[in-house]
């Protein structure tokens, strides 16, 4: 139960970003494999409802950023794959920078606190 | 784009993609059962596991669904299929609507694309709007000018930036090679600067310049049009250079013109242009001869009221110098009375467009009143189904639906209503172009022939959009303005929806019925009173032709004319046959200056009067009353000089005389008393020959026998035979008569009279049929009206019937009613109709705007129509059975 309290819900926007950070570096997954990589990759820290991964998919793949192919999981299952486009990378470039932006101005609000 | 591309992909593949996103759901859940068992769950742990993290799967699906395709467009499926499913519940009612519709949106497009072709549609030149036509007013002839005076206004460089010159579009004959088979086509004679003024290229080849148009019969050359290169050439560059026999000169191709130019006139299609230096008109450069429609370019520095002026004052010495001295004063000043007008040019040249242009304004406004009467008339079908569907929009409300959702569902139903309306409308007004371009003359051209042009299908579809908003967004609005509670517990007995609205909407609709009905009682008023026009001659059956001869005909034309007229008098059944020039209502006319010895009219100058020749049996065959004798057989050339004069002639020249046809004229004015005398043996009645409204003046027939005629006259055959039988036995004779002889003109002179009046009979035919929709479509409303009227009022009714009313008394009730609506139109119609017909005064003939028996017969007609509409729902009313009725209650 305690850790169940210190997960955090996924903030608006952000599972996209995570969906495309992932696909970028660890190259194609099927729709499970990139739930478990985003599960690790945050340290069991997230609560992702898996099943709203694929509207998210959808939504990546209709703005150019991700595109998809059936293929042959590791078991030797047909699956579908995701994989980064051109179009993804440049993205997931924009987007990390606003984030650390984001990121920057939060910390510096959060030391503010701690100095009073 | 990849986005809309895979948006489509889904559209049309959901089952599909519904199959694959269960697989890959399904795949998921089952990794991850094994995920966790491998962890050491039980299969029924691993199981419930997986679906815990997973989430809702349903709910994941439906949302990934959602996003798929294009969710608006699914919805607005859905609303569509909806409201299918409700239209298909009242056939009825969908029915009446689309078809009013259809009526109104057919009759707008129908009469908006002859209106857009002939007066707004751009010619497709370079800067339309730069154009001006410049028209001459006053004196004779219909606008054209001559050649030094369009050379004169082509030189004024500090106006215009170039004018061109065009003799109109003729059909003559054509034949693509010396010796090829003859055929048709469209010729127009340019000046050399046509193509450049108005920014032509050329496919192939080049296009006339100014140095192909200098001197008369200089450079026999010809520009082909696109289609007719296409066409009758293959579109075989190799055209260049070849010869072309145009109206029986051999031409030279030097060009094709490019693809969608086809001249400078709306209602023709130019299929080879000719430098005017190649007419054969004769004085080409006299400035008597009037043969030119310019069209020219104005500079965009220069305002149009300096051109005007700069005109005016270029016309009036040009004028001075040519009518200066010479010529009788009268003459002199009805020439130098005439100006040069500035004209619309964008829209081309159009002979038409002067006789046509204002009745098919009148038109346009009839339809749109007509449309405006069917909107009405939806819309008040709608709110009597908005109000029987008032338990179900007040379950929907109440079952949590917004009202925005009932207000998108109703006028999703209108636009359905509308888009079925307007496609069976195009249907509809494709038709109608047809029927109306029959009643154009074949010399009018056929400007209708085109295809579909995009602003027409634009126009149209503005229009159904504007209709259904305009008799959708009301009844919508009103008929989901309910209180659910109320709705819900209404007894069904308040179905008549907003009886004022509706009752407010059929008092329009008879307004606006008593507009077109009262239009279509004055030229229908107006046509009969032309055709009631004496015109002086009885047999308007009698069939009217001319021979066409080829140019370079050798010899005469009057031995095979008589020939064939000679045959056609043998054949059984044939009456009589006689010829003429000018024929009857066939265009041409001739007159002569003569002198009567004694006239005082002619005592110092001599007159000017109309002139026909004719055959022998000529006022026999056209049934024209005759005092004196015709001509026969012994007037012959050497025989003395003998004349036919009309009534007006002797009103004008022997006035009061007892023996006028005792009298002589003579053609020889030099002298008072005149020369070589000429007999006039008869008088015959004033004949209009040139049209209806045509002034009667004095006019001189002579026989063909005494006086030289140097173009073949009209034929005339007086006959029992059907014209098909005739023109059997001409066609069979015409080979014998000579090579390349053709018959032109063929027709009744009834037919010739009837293309001499098409405005009047297509506005009263057309008005006719408009004012007959809108009678429709008002008795519809009125009948709608009335009967839910009595349907709401029938427990009264019955009390009345109970409490001793009689049926009478009943019926009057509800006649009382209808006629009270009536009323109301005709109190708002009849000022409205009389602004109408005082706008459309000018195209009435021998009547007054404020015709008594086009307003009279319109009061009468919608009296009889508003009690023929409540007839039924009175007769209903009447049979209630009072008991039935107060039970109801």
């Amino acid at each position: 139960m305690s850790t169940r309290e210190a997960k955090t819900d996924i903030l608006q926007g952000t599972l996209d970003l995570m969906v495309l950070r992932t696909l970028a570096t660890m190259g194609a997954q099927h729709g499970f494999g990139l739930a478990q990589r985003i599960q690790q990759i945050s340290g069991g820290a997230l609560d992702l409802n898996q099943g709203t991964l694929y509207p998210a998919l959808l939504r990546l793949e209709h703005r150019g950023w991700i595109r998809s192919r059936w293929g042959v999981s590791d078991n030797n299952r047909r699956a579908k794959f995701y994989e980064i486009t051109a179009a993804g990378r440049r993205q997931v470039e924009k987007e990390s920078e606003g984030w650390a932006r984001t990121v920057a101005i939060m910390d510096r609000f959060e030391r503010l606190t701690e100095t009073e | 784009m990849p986005d809309i591309w895979m948006r489509i992909r889904e559209l049309f593949r959901g089952a599909r993609l519904d199959g694959e996103l269960d697989e890959e759901v399904g795949l998921h859940l089952q990794m991850m059962e094994e995920e966790f068992r491998r962890r050491g769950m039980s299969e029924t742990e691993a199981m419930a596991a997986a679906r815990r993290e997973f989430g809702g799967v349903a709910h994941s699906k439906e949302a990934y669904r959602d996003q798929r395709g294009f969710p608006w467009l699914e919805s607005f499926g859905k609303d569509v299929r909806y409201a299918l499913r409700g239209l298909r519940r009242s056939p009825g009612f969908a029915a009446a609507a689309v078809v009013s519709l259809a009526l109104g949106i057919g009759a707008n497009t129908a009469i908006f694309s002859l209106f857009h072709t002939l007066m707004l549609r751009m010619l497709p030149v370079a800067h339309p709007e730069q154009l001006v036509a410049i028209h001459r007013t006053g004196g004779w002839g219909r606008g054209v000018i001559s050649l030094p005076l369009y050379r004169q206004i082509a030189g004024r460089a500090d106006l215009f930036n170039g004018v061109i010159a065009t003799n109109g579009v003729a059909k003559v004959r054509f034949s693509p090679r010396r010796g090829g088979r003859e055929e048709f086509a469209q010729q127009e004679f340019v000046s050399g600067n046509y193509f450049q003024v108005l920014g032509i290229q050329p496919v192939i080849g080049r296009l006339f310049t100014g140095e192909d148009n200098r001197v008369p019969g200089g450079r026999p050359l010809a520009v082909l049009s696109y289609d007719l290169w296409q066409n009758q050439f293959g579109a075989d560059p190799a055209v260049l250079g070849s010869t072309v026999v145009v109206d029986e000169q051999t031409l030279t191709v030097i060009g094709v013109a490019a693809p969608g130019f086809q001249g400078v006139a709306p209602e023709r299609h130019t299929d080879v242009w000719v430098p005017l230096m190649m007419t054969h008109f004769g004085q080409v450069m006299s400035p008597n001869m009037w043969w030119l429609m310019p069209l020219a370019r104005v500079r965009p520095d220069v305002p149009i009221q300096r051109v005007r002026a700069a005109l005016d004052v270029l016309m009036q010495q040009h004028l001075r110098t040519i009518y200066g001295e010479r010529y009788d004063s009268a003459m002199r000043k009805k020439a130098l009375d005439q100006r040069l007008e500035i004209r619309e040019g964008s829209v081309g040249l159009s002979m038409l467009r002067e006789h046509f242009g204002k009745p098919l304004g009148v038109l346009l406004a009839l339809v749109a009143l007509v449309l405006l009467a069917a909107c009405i008339n939806v819309a008040n079908l709608l709110l009597a189904r908005g109000a029987a569907r008032q338990k179900e929009i007040a379950m929907r409300l109440s079952l949590g639906a917004t009202r925005a959702r009932l207000v998108r569902l109703a006028l999703t139903e209108t636009l359905l209503i509308a888009a079925a309306g307007s496609a069976a409308g195009i249907g509809l007004a494709a038709w109608g172009v047809r029927a109306i371009s029959g009643f154009l003359p074949e010399v009018a051209g056929n400007p209708f022939s085109s295809a579909p042009d995009l602003a027409v299908l634009a126009f149209t579809i503005a229009i159904s959009a504007a209709s259904a908003l305009l008799f959708g967004l009301g009844p919508a609005l009103r008929s989901t303005a309910i209180n659910p509670a109320l709705g819900l517990r209404s007894s069904g007995l308040d179905r008549s929806g907003s009886p004022v609205l509706r009752r407010v909407l059929v008092v329009a609709q008879v307004a606006f019925s008593v507009v077109l009905v009262a239009l279509a009682g004055l030229f229908g008023h107006s046509l009969l009173a032309l055709r009631s026009v004496d015109l002086g001659f009885r047999n308007q059956s009698v069939i009217a032709f001319n021979l066409d001869f080829p140019r370079l005909w050798k010899g005469d034309f009057h031995r095979p004319q008589e020939q064939l007229m000679k045959t056609l008098a043998e054949t059984p059944g044939i009456y009589s046959v006689s010829c003429a020039f000018p024929g009857l209502f066939g265009g041409g006319s001739s007159d002569s200056t003569i002198r009567v010895p004694g006239s005082q009219r002619t005592a110092t100058e001599p007159a000017d009067v109309d002139q026909t020749y004719v055959s022998p049996r000529y006022f026999e065959t056209v049934g024209a009353g005759l005092r004196g004798r015709e001509f026969d057989r012994n007037d012959t050339a050497a025989s003395p000089k003998v004349a036919v004069v009309n009534e007006a002639f002797v009103r004008e020249f022997l006035r009061g005389e007892a023996h006028p046809e005792a009298r002589w004229l003579s053609f020889d004015d030099s002298k008072p008393e005149g020369g070589e005398r000429t007999s006039i043996v008869g008088v015959v009645r004033d004949i209009r020959q040139d049209g209806i409204q045509q002034k009667i003046a004095p006019r001189v027939y002579v026989p063909l026998t005494q006086k030289a005629l140097d173009l073949p006259p009209d034929i005339l055959v007086r006959t029992a035979l059907s014209p098909a039988a005739v023109r059997a036995v001409v066609l069979r004779e015409l080979p014998k008569l000579g090579a390349g002889i053709a018959v032109t003109q063929w027709g009744t002179v009834r037919q010739r009279i009837d293309d001499s009046i098409f405005e009047t009979r297509l506005l009263a035919t057309l008005g006719g049929f408009f004012g007959v929709l809108a009678l429709l479509l008002a008795a519809v409303g009125l009948y709608g009206v009335m009967s839910y009227g009595m349907a709401k009022r029938a427990g009264e009714i019955g009390i009345r019937m109970a409490l001793g009313a009689r049926r009478a008394d009943v019926v009057g009730m509800v006649l009382g009613d209808a006629l009270l609506l009536v009323a109301g139109g005709l109190i708002l119609g009849f000022p409205l109709a009389w602004a109408a017909a005082r706008a459309v005064h000018s195209l009435l003939f021998g009547i007054d705007a404020v015709d008594p028996l086009a307003f009279g017969g319109t009061g009468a007609v919608l009296i009889a129509v508003a009690l023929g509409a409540a007839f039924l729902p009175a007769h209903r009313a009447a049979s209630i059975d009072p008991m039935r009725a107060l039970r109801h209650e």
